[in-house]
């Protein structure tokens, strides 16, 4: 069998380091808890995000229970925010699957705009949580997965920080000013990053999915986007992944400018046409829906559409956001079992 | 009165000011046209719609993206704020009223916004919940207020699934009740599988139903007038 020829972490380490590999890894640098998961250790989802040992068990869980083929932290987008000072809300009223959300802004207008980033980031809410939570992992799967983490994108971070419809409006009308604030969550954002690279992971996903072309133009993206995002990625050392979910066909070139190692892509896109633009040896993770897919669709159509992306030229194949928790073992199975069967 | 050119003149302004979001010019014009006495229904329509109905366009050819879209919106309103008080009642045969929210989990409100915004022109009644809404909130409300609609939106894959239970609580209450899904995860198999009766994926797709909406109340008001010029 070729795929006892190596574990799930070398290959994913080598597709990083532009090695040959046998097939494309199935992964993800974004959320992959299940419900089947915390239903194993009796965990309620409101309550993962907040202790280290629960977030740690339920990422590794998705390997354990279905041979994915990482285990990624956090399973919201508020750390960072959280971190710079804004209050989070986990939902824990709720019995169903909620995704923690920013309840208070720092900027509440376009005159507060010059922030300061505070000092001991790596000290602050829960970034010593993520922290332990990532050497927990580590220890428990990573010997034989990649244990991975994600960031926001400078951008999408702004858009958590003060209203988004104000941050878009100063974008097109004074993107000095939104650029200035951009560099300084680029700062903060290298800091947590670098924090969590020490903390073990072996690659991190920058989710800038507030710069999509569904929302931005192509333009504003490069002008004012790509600056601060090659920023960060100049200074990170470990394997890096830049995802942006909806209209990227347009963006994918200045995507992989940014310097990021791979980038991702949801299932807008169009991924034959975009490997033909970046050429061959691009590092282009994507890209299957995994709601309409994954979760509500039946197994032929899981298969019919991962066999569709690996055709079509994904590096790997991941999914184009975070997995639905619900989804079925039935179909997360037949995703394993296509993408194992696969040869090139 | 205004004369007919200087009506239409007035009419291209408000439309560019739309498309150009110049707000100055809108207020300016708004004001311009309440005091040569142009019919503000007119103004409205055929001057700040029109100017939408064209940044739809260009939001649809991708000239336009959405902070473009926003401060057309802003411009739009503020026309809209000046002329609104002297339209007359128009007697169309609708008397729409909408109860609009963002779903629990999801603090994303532009598209909604937009969506209430061509509501508002509309003349609708509308009922907006914000975002974040608790999903009982939606059934409440309507209950209350006896809305012909409720929109739901969310942007997120991970927020839309509260929709189903909205949808489901809504139509046990009130089978009658019409309920537009809409935001970027939402898609017309989901619509018909949660039992939906019309959806919108995206902004470019919300703008343009309710700019079809409006064009048809247009339609039906320029019909409404010439059966009572005859």
């Amino acid at each position: 069998m070729p795929d006892d020829a190596m574990t799930p972490r070398e290959r994913v380490l080598k597709l990083f380091a532009g090695e040959k590999i046998d097939r494309p890894p199935c992964f993800s640098g974004m959320g992959n808890v299940t419900t089947e998961g915390l239903k194993k250790f009796g965990y309620k989802f409101a309550a993962v995000h907040s202790d280290a040992k629960m977030m740690a068990d339920a990422a590794a869980s998705t390997y354990k229970l279905f041979g994915f083929e990482c285990g990624v932290v956090p399973f919201d987008l508020c750390v960072e925010a959280e971190a710079l000072g804004c209050a989070v809300n986990v939902y824990s009223h709720v019995e169903d699957i909620l995704y923690p959300t920013i309840k208070t802004k720092l900027v509440n207008s376009e005159d507060e705009m010059d922030i300061a980033i505070p000092s001991g980031l790596t000290e602050r809410g829960r970034v010593p949580l993520m922290r332990e939570a990532i050497g927990l992992m580590k220890k428990d799967i990573g010997g034989e997965v990649v244990a991975g983490a994600h960031v926001l994108g400078p951008f999408t971070l702004a858009g958590q920080v003060m209203e988004l419809n104000t941050l878009l409006k100063l974008s097109f009308k004074k993107p000095d000013k939104v650029g200035k604030l951009l560099d300084k969550l680029a700062d903060a954002l290298i800091i947590i990053a670098k924090e969590y690279e020490k903390a073990g992971a072996d690659y991190i996903t920058v989710r800038e999915m507030g710069a999509t072309s569904d929302v931005l133009s192509p333009r504003v993206f490069k002008t004012l986007i790509l600056p601060y995002l090659q920023k960060i990625f100049s200074k990170l050392e470990l394997n890096t992944v830049l995802h942006i979910c909806g209209k990227t066909n347009d963006i994918a070139v200045f995507m992989l400018d940014s310097g990021a190692k791979a980038i991702s892509v949801d299932q807008k896109n169009d991924v034959a046409e975009t490997r033909k633009k970046i050429g061959d040896s691009a590092l282009l993770f994507g890209n299957y829906d995994p709601y309409n897919v994954l979760v509500s669709g039946t197994t032929d159509q899981v298969r019919e559409t991962i066999k569709q992306c690996m055709n079509n030229g994904v590096s790997a194949v991941w999914p184009g956001c975070d997995i639905w928790p619900t989804v079925p073992p039935a179909n997360f199975n037949a995703m394993m079992d296509e993408v194992k069967q696969y040869r090139r | 009165m205004a004369t007919e050119e200087r009506r239409k003149e007035i009419l291209e302004t408000l439309k560019n000011a739309v498309i150009q979001y110049d707000e100055d010019a809108a207020k300016e014009f708004s004001q311009m046209a309440l005091d040569e006495g142009m019919d503000a229904n007119d103004a409205i329509f055929n001057g700040l719609v029109s100017g939408m109905e064209e940044v739809g366009r260009l939001f649809e050819a991708q000239e336009y993206f959405v902070p473009e879209l926003l401060m057309c919106a802003d411009a739009l309103y503020v026309g809209l704020d000046i002329l609104k008080p002297h339209v007359k009642q128009l007697d169309l045969g609708i008397r729409g009223s909408v109860v609009i929210g963002t779903v629990e989990g999801d603090v994303h409100d532009i598209g909604k916004n937009i969506v209430k915004m061509m509501f508002d022109v509309a003349g609708f009644q509308v009922y907006d919940l914000g975002k974040d809404v608790p999903l009982d909130k939606f059934v409440e409300e309507h209950m209350k207020t006896h809305s012909d609609l409720v929109c739901l939106s969310a942007m997120m894959t991970t927020t839309m699934v509260g929709m189903k239970k909205v949808i489901d609580d809504l139509k046990a209450k009130n089978p009658d009740v019409k309920i537009m899904i809409g935001g970027a995860p939402v898609s017309q198999d989901i619509a018909e599988k949660w039992g939906a009766d019309g959806y919108s994926p995206d902004a470019t797709n919300a703008l343009k139903d309710a700019i079809n909406m409006i064009s048809s109340l247009k339609k039906m008001k320029e019909e409404a007038e010439a059966k009572k010029g005859s």
